[in-house]
Parts: structure tokens; C-alpha cells; sequence
């Protein structure tokens, strides 16, 4: 019960997972399916990296042969990165092998050979640890451990795709200039704000603290005022920054995930029951179209 | 007329959870509510349902007091409502909960779509619909946020971390979407009225010949709290107030 086989297409966090078996005295194997990935992996510590060679350009697609060549290894568990496109392989090869599944840990030890693993649950209010004994799958975000070095071999296994969905077309977002994960002071917009308009108001409070904007899913991904990358949760970004004010902003814990490690939280909400008020240092009940600008001006 | 089977979670409603003095949580107190992405998933399944002519239903696995949630759903615009009545839910893991839900499917006859919800609003664990599609074998689309459907061919285009993808599948399919394929309406009295007289379909335990034992084994559950000073400037006019909040935060050294 020793060999974790990996996966990611980020290779960072394929790296970190070689460094986590490493680090536990396992024996690492990585699975990928491009041939220039799979040179850069070969420098990361693993034992093998197997190049899975197919048609299909979606990766999902081979959730079945996957399982079959993981049963084929006798491999003890399956560990891949915490992304949109691993979560579903991952969970498909779960599936296929009807075995356990943690997604998105928080933590992972090992213990007597027992995987004890921590996530999440309730949007953010409670920590689950839980153990597996036989073989499972989980998935982990980038961050939790350490990547170490050392070269394999490279070997090419031909794997058949499940066909049945088709990719017709693939365009990459362009990912921004984005300083909001190291940033010290981020300011945060809810719903609250009524027109994409008024955004210039709070960038005004933005530049005047030298921060960063950043605002809740809705803001994002429903009105698309701000990218994607801008919004703070357990589905978005993790921020620890010395000050983070809010402004319209609700506090739903799934929100809240994102910013409890920072120094001072404000909130500034209408709305004097509104939750965020019991994760904040400090706060203001009122209308935050006059209070922006006493703010910004107080602080110019 | 074929099924399009929105699968939906009766789930305990986090803003309820009680704190012990030693961090452990107490849930008695606490109500149910439909998993609020799954009020999505069951908009996109009526959605589908007109484009295919076919038949929305809702398929729910949980303890008896799931029950309650019957009415609610169907007063969002399906027709019928499945539930897989089993204590054992409360403590099921992905692979549970998929075989459930992929038994009961096969019971219901022809089906061109299952929707799911890109994550339950207590688990948040993305995995029951890809895992769903390994039961029944069939093939799923995750991440999905829109789709046309143009005979029996679904074409839907996914967002994904880096990258949004056009798709297309042959029904029979399970889709997952995001909460973003839509904005599902608040129920009208009327449709509240008549969700109680539509055709809901109880299957017991034993009805369904699935292990509906988890593979993880829970070691324990832990309150995440946090520490604030909750100071709240009430005293004086708007300016006075947002005077005191800059002095305090002068004082703590953030600006
Ligand atoms: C599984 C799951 C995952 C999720 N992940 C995330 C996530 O990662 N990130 C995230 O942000 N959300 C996430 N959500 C959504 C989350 O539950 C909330 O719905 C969301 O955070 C609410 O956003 P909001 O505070 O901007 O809006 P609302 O809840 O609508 O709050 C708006 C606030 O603005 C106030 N307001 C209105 N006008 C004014 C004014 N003029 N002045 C001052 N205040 C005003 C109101 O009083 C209210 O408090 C998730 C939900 C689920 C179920
Ligand atoms: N017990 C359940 N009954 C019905 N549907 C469920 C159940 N659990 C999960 N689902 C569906 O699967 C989605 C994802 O759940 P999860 O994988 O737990 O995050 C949910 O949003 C529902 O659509």
C-alpha cells in the first residue's frame, strides 16, 4: 500500500503532490496525457511518469481506461489536483472504481498507513476529518506542500477515449494581471452596489488605500462587472490581507471562507442584521454611496 | 415521454448550525432547504424538458424528513417527484449517494437527462454527477453553463478554470450545471397550490438493493470560528462614525 498515482494539468500541483508522497516515504507515479508536460514532470521526483497517448482532447474521457490501468498497477490511491477539469476525471474514475473520494482537501497525512484526510463542509463552518483504509481518490489544491526534484523515465501508454462527448471548440480566457492574492488592503463589493457605474466610486476608495478591488460570486459571475479572478469564497479566491473592507456585502459563509485569515475585517452593510457584521473588527450601518465618499475623502 | 430528472438535496441550512463551548456543532435546531445551486439544476431540468418534449421530475435521496421538500420542488415547475427514503442518508459518502441515485433512475424508464447542481451547498463536493455517470455509464458534462438541445443532440458550453469549452453529446446524458445558467423564479401561489396534488414516488431502502454503506469512515466534525472585535460606530452622524472607524484603523497599524 505505498504507490500514489497523480495527476494534474498544473504541473505546480503535480509537483506538490510528488513532494507530499516523498515527504511520506510513498512511492510517487504521474499520469499525463501531454508529451511536453510530461518532460517537465520527469525532473519532479517520481518514480515513472506514464505519458497516456489518446485521441480525444478532453482528458474526462478517459476516467474509464484510467480506472482499469489504475487497477492494472495495484495502486494504492489516486491523488489529483483540485481544478474544474481534475474534480470531474477524478470523480469519474471514483466512480469507476467504486471506491471512496474526498474532494478538496484542506489537509492530508498519513497515519499507520490510514489516509486521514480534511476538508470543508457547510460553506465553510465546519472541518470534516475523515479516513480511508482501502484504495480512494482525492483531490488537493495547490499550496500544501512542498515540490522536490529528481529525474524518471518517460513511458508512452496508448489509452482509448470514451468518445461520446465531442469537443467542438476551446477558447482560453486570457488570465489578467492580478495582484489581489499578495495584495495587503483589498476593498470588496456585493451586490450591493446597484450599477456597474458606480464601481468607479469604489475604485476611487481603492486608489486612495493603494489596494486592491476585489467582490462577491454574484458580482463576478452573474453580472460580470469584474473577472472572475476578483471574487473571494470556497469557490473563488483566498485572501489574507491586513485590511479587507466590505461594502454591500451580505457575509454568507461561503463568502466569509475567503477572508478569515485577514488582519481587519470592515463592514459596511445598510443592513444592520446582515451576517457580515459578526465576522467584522469594525462596522458602519448605512448606505455605502455616502459613506464611500467620506471615506475616501477622510482618507485622501 | 422520456424523463429529464433534476436531482436535487434536501440539506440543513448552514446559517442554522449551533456552536458548542468545545468547537463541536449541534444541528438539532436546524431547518432543511433545497441545496441553493440545486434550485438551478431544477430550472435548467424544466428548461430541457420543453426543448425535448419530454417529462421534468425530481429525484431527491434523503432521511425522512427530506419529505417536506417534495412540495417545494414540484412547485418549481416538475412534474414528479422521486424520493429514496433511507436514514442511511444522512451518513453517505459520493459512491452512496450515486448508487442511490443511479438505482432509482433505472426504475423510472426511459430518460434522456439527469441535471445535477455543480455542488451541494453542504458537501460542496462536485462529485456526484461525474460519479453518477460511471453508475449508469453514460456520458456527463461538467462545469456546464448554458446548452441548446437541437433533436437529441446537446450542445453545451463549460466554464472552466482557464478555459471555456463548447461540447457536444447524443442523449442520454448528465450534465452539471453552475448556478449561473439561470435565475430560477420564486414559485407563484398557484404552483404552490399545485404541487400537492402532482405524482410523488417513495422508494425504500430495501426497494433499491444498493450498499448504502460509506467507504470513508468520519472521525470528527469541528465548528470553524473566528474571533472579532464586532465594533459597530453608532454613535453620532454618518461623518462623526466614519471618523472613528479611520482612528481605529490608524490605531491598528492597516493604514
Ligand atoms: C456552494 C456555494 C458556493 C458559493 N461560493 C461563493 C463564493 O466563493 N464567493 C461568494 O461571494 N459567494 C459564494 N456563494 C454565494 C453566497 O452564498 C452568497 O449568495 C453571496 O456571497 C452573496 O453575495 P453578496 O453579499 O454580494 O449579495 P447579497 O447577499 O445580495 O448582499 C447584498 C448586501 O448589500 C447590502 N446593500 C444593498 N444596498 C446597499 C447600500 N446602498 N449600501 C450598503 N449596503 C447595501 C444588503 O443589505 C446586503 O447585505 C456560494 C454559494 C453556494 C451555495
Ligand atoms: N442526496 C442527494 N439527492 C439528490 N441529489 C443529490 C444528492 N446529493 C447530491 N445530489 C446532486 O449532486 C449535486 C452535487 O452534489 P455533491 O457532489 O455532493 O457536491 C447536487 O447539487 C445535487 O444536484
Amino acid at each position: 500500500m505505498s504507490d500514489i498515482y497523480i495527476y494534474s494539468e498544473r504541473l505546480d500541483i503535480a509537483a506538490e503532490l510528488i513532494g507530499f508522497a516523498r515527504q511520506n516515504h510513498k512511492e510517487p507515479y504521474v499520469v499525463t496525457f501531454s508529451a511536453v508536460a510530461a518532460e517537465e514532470l520527469a525532473n519532479l521526483g517520481a518514480n515513472k511518469v506514464f505519458y497516456l497517448k489518446g485521441e480525444s482532447p478532453l482528458v474526462e474521457n478517459y476516467a474509464k481506461q484510467i480506472s482499469k490501468f489504475l487497477k492494472e498497477q495495484a495502486a494504492s490511491h489516486f491523488m489529483v489536483g483540485a481544478t474544474a477539469r481534475g474534480r470531474d476525471l477524478a470523480a469519474r474514475v471514483a466512480g469507476y472504481m467504486d471506491c471512496g473520494m474526498a474532494s478538496d482537501l484542506s489537509g492530508l497525512t498519513y497515519v499507520d498507513d490510514e489516509l486521514i484526510c480534511e476538508r470543508i463542509i457547510y460553506g465553510g463552518a465546519v472541518r470534516q476529518k475523515e479516513a480511508f483504509k482501502d484504495f480512494c481518490v482525492v483531490t488537493v489544491p495547490g499550496g500544501l506542500f512542498e515540490p522536490v526534484q529528481g529525474d524518471c523515465e518517460i513511458f508512452t501508454i496508448d489509452l482509448k477515449a470514451d468518445e461520446r462527448v465531442v469537443l467542438v471548440e476551446r477558447t482560453e480566457i486570457p488570465s489578467r494581471g492580478n495582484d489581489l492574492p499578495t495584495a495587503s488592503k483589498v476593498v470588496c463589493v456585493g451586490l450591493g452596489l446597484a450599477e456597474e457605474e458606480d464601481l468607479s466610486l469604489v475604485n476611487g476608495l481603492v486608489d486612495v488605500l493603494e489596494g486592491e478591488i476585489a467582490c462577491t460570486r454574484g458580482i463576478a459571475e452573474e453580472r460580470h462587472w469584474l473577472p472572475v479572478e476578483r471574487y473571494i469564497g470556497i469557490s473563488g479566491a483566498v485572501i489574507k490581507p491586513e485590511l479587507y473592507i466590505a461594502l454591500g456585502v451580505s457575509g454568507q459563509i461561503q463568502h466569509v471562507y475567503g477572508i478569515r485569515e485577514s488582519k481587519i475585517i470592515v463592514a459596511i452593510d445598510k443592513n444592520d442584521k446582515a451576517p457580515i457584521f459578526r465576522y467584522a473588527d469594525y462596522g458602519i450601518v448605512g448606505d455605502m454611496y455616502e459613506i464611500i465618499p467620506l471615506l475616501t475623502d477622510l482618507l485622501n | 415521454m422520456a424523463r429529464i430528472v433534476a436531482c436535487y438535496k434536501w440539506v440543513i441550512d448552514e446559517s442554522d448550525i449551533k456552536v458548542n463551548p468545545d468547537l463541536s456543532i449541534n444541528l438539532q435546531n436546524s431547518k432543511g432547504k433545497i441545496s441553493d445551486y440545486d434550485k438551478n439544476a431544477i430550472e435548467a431540468a424544466v428548461n430541457a424538458a420543453e426543448l425535448l418534449e419530454g417529462k421534468p421530475v425530481g429525484l431527491t435521496f434523503g432521511n425522512s424528513k427530506c419529505k417536506a421538500s417534495l412540495k417545494d420542488a414540484l412547485s418549481r415547475g416538475l412534474e414528479e417527484a422521486y424520493f429514496i427514503n433511507s436514514e442511511k442518508a444522512d451518513k453517505a459518502d459520493g459512491r452512496v449517494t450515486a448508487a442511490a441515485l443511479a438505482t432509482a433512475i433505472q426504475e423510472m424508464g426511459e430518460v434522456d437527462l439527469v441535471v445535477c447542481a455543480e455542488g451541494a451547498s453542504d458537501t460542496y463536493a462536485r462529485q456526484t454527477a461525474p460519479r453518477l455517470g460511471a453508475c449508469l455509464d453514460l456520458p456527463v458534462i461538467s462545469s456546464v453553463n448554458s446548452f441548446t438541445i437541437e433533436g437529441k443532440t446537446l450542445t453545451a458550453i463549460r466554464k472552466l478554470d482557464d478555459c471555456l469549452e463548447t461540447v457536444k453529446v447524443e442523449l442520454p446524458a448528465i450534465i452539471a450545471v453552475l448556478p449561473e445558467i439561470n435565475h430560477p423564479p420564486i414559485p407563484g401561489l398557484k404552483a404552490v397550490m399545485n404541487a400537492g396534488k402532482k405524482k410523488m414516488v417513495e422508494f425504500a431502502e430495501a426497494d433499491l438493493k444498493v450498499d448504502l454503506n460509506p467507504k470513508n469512515q468520519v472521525l470528527d466534525l469541528q465548528a470553524y470560528v473566528m474571533e472579532r472585535k464586532n465594533i459597530v460606530f453608532a454613535d453620532g452622524e454618518l461623518t462623526e462614525q466614519v471618523k472613528n472607524l479611520v482612528i481605529a484603523l490608524k490605531k491598528e497599524g492597516v493604514i
